[in-house]
């Protein structure tokens, strides 16, 4: 290696240390922000409760773990299942994609409605589309309360249209979950369908129709194929918040229909079990993780031929 | 491919009667009546704009006509929907399915018609061997060159048999010698088929090469239906002997008409004979065209039919071009074919004389 080499080496050296340094603040800032809380919650799961909240520093337990999934016999101190998590779960995974799929069905017509309009149009559609999020999100629960308790203006409504007679038990039920939930995350399933529907060459289309493909077979064999990475996006967007959910089950749902949110919530208030709200919260990221490789080995695979 | 022969000569008859387009307030096509006759190569050529597109989405069922009829072998199609036309597109841009494989997007039409899997395989088999596509059925088609794909544009719109197959300026995608082969290619596939093709391009050297017949069409309507032949050497109108390749525009003064004939006196104070239009019998002073390479450039004599100066010439490797001023101003163009190689024989400023023979000339209706 000679001289020039030498230097040329060790300028490249200089180089990458100065953009490690450069960059030292943002990672730092990363690192603490994201990283240091999940380290918190991954240690206090593993340490004993403490008797009014927080946790015993220092005193390691597996208890906060077991009774995510197990409870012990108040009796005779055997281990069983934790029915009451389980079915919480249970019952957060399934509103999850029950929501998901009714935003895809409500979605899907609307994004296609707006991605058709002429061009300048279009774009007042989805300013539409985004006016619900200039409102927080307490309040359009609230308001969504409104609309589904015994005295508001959907059971009036169809009381009066003598559809029925006694009002609807809506609230407080996992249909008020799910119509909740539906409401508040259509517009993350409309916005990333517009995107892709937008893109959709509409000439394929017609060459469809002209290869004597009926409208549903249009929808099935080409308009849904090829708008995929959207219908994937969108879902990401609306189960995974779905699933943390936690206004909406507390408001629309009450005590009865909690979801996972909310039993973790719990955990860390009344409940004074911090490590088992922190095992809890670990959990619920684990089942997003898993439901995220999903979607995307999904989306990788649909979307191969796709330009 | 005996079996591509032995369903030939199914091709239909496509008659547009009276067809009217309005999009808003602009009208695209303005009354067109045409008749495509089964198993023939119709074209319809023209600049864009011209309607010509327009007309091809109305017979594919994608455009429906403000009004007039379409008729395929005689009974009207004008009201179904593109999915109930025994008629096919090829795409000026493809438009192939992105996500199916080459087979899948040419196995589609077919699919949608509920035909038997065996028999499916069997046609995809069969277009990918008249296409010569043969073994790339499992490659996506956006891994394929821009002529394979056209390709598989083809053999998609082939494969359900249609009566008439509708092409929308297909070649314009690709470079000059894809597009040579490709013409050859696509009169194989219809002489082959026995489908009628309806071609649609702004490309003269195009139409003629392919064309049985074509329509030529300006501005939404119809300006001339005739054989390639028809259109070229007896363009009825200025339109059409301006659009089609180059030519030379006289006045003259009808002197007599006999039959489809007539002889005209030029500027110079020579007479020719001239063809007409059938549908209009020339009289007063008219103007006639002659193609460039039907004149001849000489030594000035007493029996040239013109005298002139020239102003320039232009050497094209196989012809050379004389641009000439006539005496009376008018500017005029001799092809002359390089037969032998070296110089033309001419020079700027010379003035020639330029000769025609009878008949070559042609009154343009007014």
């Amino acid at each position: 290696m000679n001289g020039a080499e030498q230097a040329a080496a060790a300028a490249r050296k200089q180089d990458i240390r100065s953009r490690w340094l450069l960059s030292a603040p943002a990672l730092l800032i990363i690192f603490v922000a994201a990283v240091g809380p999940l380290f918190v919650m991954l240690l206090y799961s593993f340490m004993v409760k403490g008797d009014y909240g927080d946790v015993k520093l220092g005193e390691f337990s597996l208890e906060g773990w077991t009774s995510v999934f197990f409870q012990r016999d108040i009796f005779d101190d055997t281990l069983g299942l934790a029915d009451a998590h389980l079915s919480i779960i249970w019952r957060s995974i399934q509103l999850s994609f029950f929501t998901t799929v009714l935003t895809v069905i409500l979605g899907f017509p609307t994004a296609y409605f707006i991605a058709t309009r002429p061009p300048h149009t279009r774009e007042i559609w989805v300013f539409l589309v985004t006016i619900p999020f200039w409102t927080n999100l307490l309040i359009r629960t609230f308001a969504m309360q409104q609309v589904i308790r015994n005295e508001g203006l959907l059971n009036n409504a169809l009381m009066w249209l003598g559809v029925i007679k006694s009002p609807l038990q809506i609230m407080y039920t996992d249909t008020a979950n799910l119509l909740g939930m539906t409401y508040v995350y259509l517009p993350l399933m409309v916005l990333p369908l517009y995107a892709s529907i937008e893109k959709l060459d509409f000439r394929l289309v017609e060459a469809g129709y002209d290869l004597y493909a009926t409208r549903f077979q249009v929808l099935r064999r080409i308009v849904i194929p090829l708008v995929r990475p959207g219908i994937v996006a969108g879902s990401i967007l609306v189960f995974i918040p779905s699933l943390g959910a936690y206004v909406i089950p507390r408001v629309l749902g009450g005590g009865k229909n909690m979801m996972l949110g909310n039993l973790i919530e719990m955990q860390f208030g009344s409940g004074r079990n911090w490590p088992l709200g922190a095992a809890m919260s670990i959990t619920l990221m684990v089942l997003v993780t898993v439901a995220l490789i999903f979607y995307v080995r999904n989306a990788s695979r649909g979307g191969a031929g796709h330009v | 491919m005996t079996d591509t022969r032995t369903t030939a000569a199914h091709g239909g008859a496509i008659g547009l009667h009276g067809i009217k387009k309005w999009f808003g307030t602009f009208q695209a096509v303005d009354d067109v009546t045409l008749d495509i006759r089964p198993n023939e190569f119709f074209t319809l050529l023209g600049p864009s704009g011209c309607g010509k597109t327009t007309l091809l989405r109305m017979i594919a069922g994608f455009e429906l006509p403000t009004e007039g009829q379409i008729l395929l072998d005689g009974a009207d199609i004008s009201s179904l929907l593109p999915n109930q036309r025994p008629v096919n597109t090829v795409f000026q841009n493809y438009a192939l399915f992105p996500h199916l494989s080459v087979a899948e997007n040419i196995a589609f039409g077919l699919k949608m018609l509920g035909r038997p899997k065996a028999e499916i395989g069997t046609v995809v088999n069969d277009m990918l061997r008249l296409v010569h596509l043969e073994g790339r059925g499992d490659n996506p088609v956006t891994q394929l060159s821009g002529g394979q794909q056209q390709r598989v544009a083809l053999a998609r719109a082939l494969a359900p048999r249609p009566k008439v197959l509708l092409l929308d300026e297909p070649l314009s995608a690709l470079d000059l010698k894809l597009r040579k082969s490709m013409q050859m290619e696509l009169k194989r596939l219809q002489l082959e088929t026995g489908i009628t093709f309806v071609f649609v391009t702004h490309d003269q050297e195009e139409a003629l090469t392919m064309s049985d017949r074509i329509a030529v069409m300006s501005a939404g309507t119809v300006r001339q239906v005739g054989s390639p032949w028809d259109i070229y050497d007896r363009p009825a109108e200025r339109f059409v002997a301006d659009f089609i390749g180059e030519t030379n525009f006289l006045e003259a003064d009808v002197v007599s008409v006999s039959g489809s004939a007539a002889r005209v006196r030029l500027s110079s104070g020579a007479e020719i004979s001239a063809s007409f239009p059938a549908d209009a019998v020339p009289t007063g002073s008219v103007t006639i065209v002659v193609r460039p390479e039907h004149a001849r450039a000489g030594a000035p004599t007493g029996m040239s039919v013109l005298r002139g100066a020239v102003h320039d010439i232009v050497y094209l490797g196989t012809d050379t071009h004389l641009h000439m001023h006539l005496d009376d101003g008018t500017t005029f163009t001799v092809r002359q074919q390089n037969a032998r190689s070296g110089h033309c024989g001419f020079s700027k400023g010379d003035t020639v004389g330029i000769d025609f023979s009878d008949g070559v000339a042609q009154i343009l209706r007014d």
